[in-house]
């Protein structure tokens, strides 16, 4: 197994995964959407509220704003030394204190620590008109996707099956399948003598249009064991530390699997 | 209603209760909102809009198409309810 990076910015990353079962691919894609623990707000105390939203509205609301987060410091709540109680190594306050006229953004909470803090400064939460106020305190915590997608440290998370596409000798170059391809895969012009070659394999999504309109059966598309993944980060914790603690849950839920096997054989 | 007219800096477009997040794949949209209607109050077609914010999906995309601000709605049924 390996995995070979095509290209990668602040939060898209496009991979291939090559020569593994799809199993493993998707137990892969899996692990990253609904298993890598991340910040996220779960507990709000209103102190104050007299803006045209109702507080739950406001609760959902500043739960889906990403926090950055610091896996190193922070666990899990039911495996923290406090028992699930709530202590500063398990979870993190931010506290609100604004009165209207004024639109109230994501950046105006203030968080016990400078490092943990909302990803984007500039997401609107409500607007508070003259004599409105808000007092809000609210507690993020880790969390895992199963649980809620507000905890989820990615956005589209999705693979594909990268194919062989063979075009055999008996071919003759009646560029019927150019035509057909409706993602322009295969193309003629850039080969000398005008063989139809395979110009972008990644963007083949195996409709097999090329082979039904093919007259001479020239065409031959197989499936391999590679896949291209494409994810897409929310910005809580940078996409490579995604996946590699991904794996690394993947890989201590089959040795787990593995103790248990061999408790009962 | 009241209070509307006291309001600081932009002029009132409902920017706000925007959704956070797209309904369908989850990637966090709110933050882009502004600038949006800031290309749009510039004279920009919804499509450049969006393709220079590089929003890139169809479903992100309807969120910003077809959002309609009812703030003003709920300030008409203040007090009126609990």
């Amino acid at each position: 197994m390996k995995i070979e990076i095509i290209d990668e910015d602040e939060f898209n990353i496009r991979f291939i995964l090559y020569d593994a079962p799809i199993a493993f691919a998707n137990s892969f894609r899996r692990a990253m959407k609904s298993l890598v623990p991340v910040m996220a707000v779960d507990y709000i105390d209103v102190y104050l509220n007299s803006s045209y939203l109702f507080d739950e509205i406001l609760a959902h609301r500043i739960g889906l704003i990403p926090i950055k987060t610091d896996l190193s410091r922070f666990n899990m709540q039911n495996e923290c030394v406090c028992g699930g109680e709530g202590c500063p190594s398990c979870q993190i306050s931010f506290r609100l204190n604004v009165e209207g006229p004024k639109v109230v953004y994501s950046g105006d909470f203030v968080s016990d620590d400078e490092e943990i803090k909302p990803v984007y400064d500039n997401i609107p939460i409500v607007e508070l008109f003259k004599g409105q106020q808000l007092m809000i305190e609210a507690v993020a915590r880790l969390g895992i996707g199963k649980e809620h997608s507000k905890f989820q440290p990615v956005s589209i998370c999705a693979y594909k099956i990268v194919p062989e596409i063979k075009i055999k000798e008996n071919c003759n170059d009646c560029k019927a399948c150019v035509e057909a391809c409706p993602r322009n895969v295969l193309d003629s012009k850039d080969s000398k003598d005008g063989k139809i070659i395979v110009k972008d394999v990644l963007n083949c999504s195996l409709c097999m249009e090329c082979v039904k309109v093919c007259e001479e059966i020239a065409i031959e598309i197989t499936e391999t064991n590679n896949y291209l993944f494409t994810v897409e980060g929310i910005g809580q914790l940078p996409i490579k530390e995604v996946m590699t603690k991904a794996l690394e849950i993947l890989k201590s839920k089959a040795e787990e699997m593995n103790k248990l096997i061999e408790e009962i054989v | 209603m009241e209070g509307e007219q006291e309001r600081e800096g932009r002029p009132h477009t409902g920017d706000q209760m925007f959704p956070v997040r797209c309904f369908t794949c989850g990637a966090v949209i709110a933050h882009k909102w502004e600038e949006y209607q800031d290309k749009i109050n510039s004279g920009k077609s919804p499509k450049e809009a969006l393709d220079e914010l590089g929003i890139k999906r169809y479903c992100c995309r309807r969120m910003f198409l077809t959002y309609k601000s009812i703030i003003k709605e709920l300030s008409r049924l203040q007090g009126a309810v609990g």
